[in-house]
């Protein structure tokens, strides 16, 4: 008999039972698996659908990328973020866009996490800050897929964290017999994730597992956590999760700098929060 | 500090972060930190698509708005599973010192 676990990783493989993505997300992953597409090219299809350009220009002016200047072209945004990032800014744009109403909480915690991620990198001078920050915006994407895909399910998991002291990644891990960071990584293998963004997602709760991309990793999990504690959005319970120890001693963090990291996120935070809003009243206005 | 939304704006305040142009394509600011707010500049920041501001202290109430001293108590309640780990301690330290700072700029406008 099949397990719960093996059931799930065998729904997320399969594209076609994800929730029906745009056709040109499916285009722009053949075409971003083929090294011959060219940047060009790529732009050009994603330039080819209005809205989804809008929003890849919405997000990479965010608050979240934080850059000085205002990105207004679709090239310029691949040439500054490069493909991978831009790649996964339109899959999950699309994703977080099948969520309901009652999921802003989830959202504003990624968008969230996203900033504490650029903040932090740029703090230690890590190379590759917006990949990261893209690592952590999508680093609870499985929760999505739970709540979409496994609707009875996210149900009991919700029950479960409701009825007590119990964190929603225990509740998960009862109900399912996986959490939805190792769905999150079994995803982004599905939608041929470069693997340094596969491992951060994947391994966010327990980053003594994550090998090869171990310092990117170890920023989403503090970046989770840091939003957490501020209380910021809601992704699914109100426990902040103790920062583990190695990761903790791979960012070498002292007491001083991490003040100012939580300075400037808190202050950050405010201006997402204004984004996530303008965000929400563009979508009521387009019903 | 705090976020108000632009109707709520009034001449007296000042602003505690640069407004921003936001359809220019270099992002130039409108007007710095510091600028005190009249009615001209109000009326001005509206007709650009201006929706919010931060201003210093905490000049008004918003309705909803937690004080600080209920946003100390949600912190301690989030951290209630953590609350021995050292390293916790001190990160939750970092928030609370933070929202005193807020509380004292908070109080110190009812004064
Ligand atoms: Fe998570
Ligand atoms: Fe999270």
């Amino acid at each position: 008999m099949q397990t719960k676990r093996e059931e799930i990783n065998r729904m997320v493989q399969d594209v076609k039972s994800l929730p029906a993505l745009p056709g040109i997300v499916v285009k722009l992953r053949a075409l971003a698996e083929s090294d011959a597409a060219s940047l060009q090219i790529i732009a050009r299809l994603i330039s080819s659908d209005q809205i989804l350009s809008a929003k890849v220009l919405k997000l990479v002016n965010s608050p979240f990328y934080g850059f000085p200047g205002r990105v207004s072209t679709v090239s310029n945004a691949l040439i500054l973020l490069g493909v991978n990032v831009v790649k996964a800014l339109v899959l999950s744009s699309s994703i977080f866009d099948l969520m309901e109403e009652n999921v802003v909480g989830l959202w504003e915690h990624s968008l969230g996490a996203g900033v504490a991620a650029n903040i932090i990198t740029k703090r230690l001078a890590l190379p590759d800050g917006e990949e990261i920050s893209t690592a952590a915006l999508l680093h609870d994407i499985g929760k999505v897929i739970i709540k979409i895909k496994l609707k009875e399910e996210a149900e009991r998991i919700r029950l479960k964290v409701d009825g007590g002291e119990v964190s929603i990644r225990e509740a998960e891990k009862e109900v399912l017999d996986v959490d939805h960071a190792e769905i999150g990584g079994w995803l982004g293998k599905t939608w041929c994730l470069p693997e340094k963004l596969i491992e951060p997602i994947a391994c966010h709760h327990d980053p003594v597992r994550s090998v090869t991309y171990a310092d990117r990793t170890a920023v989403v999990h503090l970046s989770d956590i840091l939003i957490k504690a501020s209380g910021f959005g809601y992704s699914g319970d109100d426990l902040v999760p103790r920062i583990q120890e190695a990761a903790w001693k791979k960012l070498n963090l002292s007491d001083h700098v991490l003040r100012e990291i939580v300075d400037e996120i808190e202050d950050k935070l405010i201006e997402v929060k204004n984004f996530s809003l303008e965000i929400q009243s563009s979508h009521e206005g387009k019903v | 500090m705090q976020n108000i939304p632009l109707i709520l704006a009034a001449p007296g305040m000042t602003l505690a972060k640069a407004v921003m142009r936001p359809d220019s394509e270099s992002r130039m600011p409108i007007c710095g930190a510091g600028t005190a707010l009249t009615e001209l500049l109000i009326e001005r920041l509206d007709q650009m698509g201006i929706a919010s501001v931060l201003v210093e202290g905490h000049p008004v109430l918003i309705e909803g708005e937690k004080t600080p001293e209920a946003e100390i108590k949600a912190l301690d309640h989030r951290f209630r599973q953590v609350c021995e780990d050292p390293l916790m301690i001190r990160l939750k330290e970092i928030y609370k010192d933070r929202l005193i700072r807020l509380s004292e700029e908070w109080h110190a406008n009812e004064a």
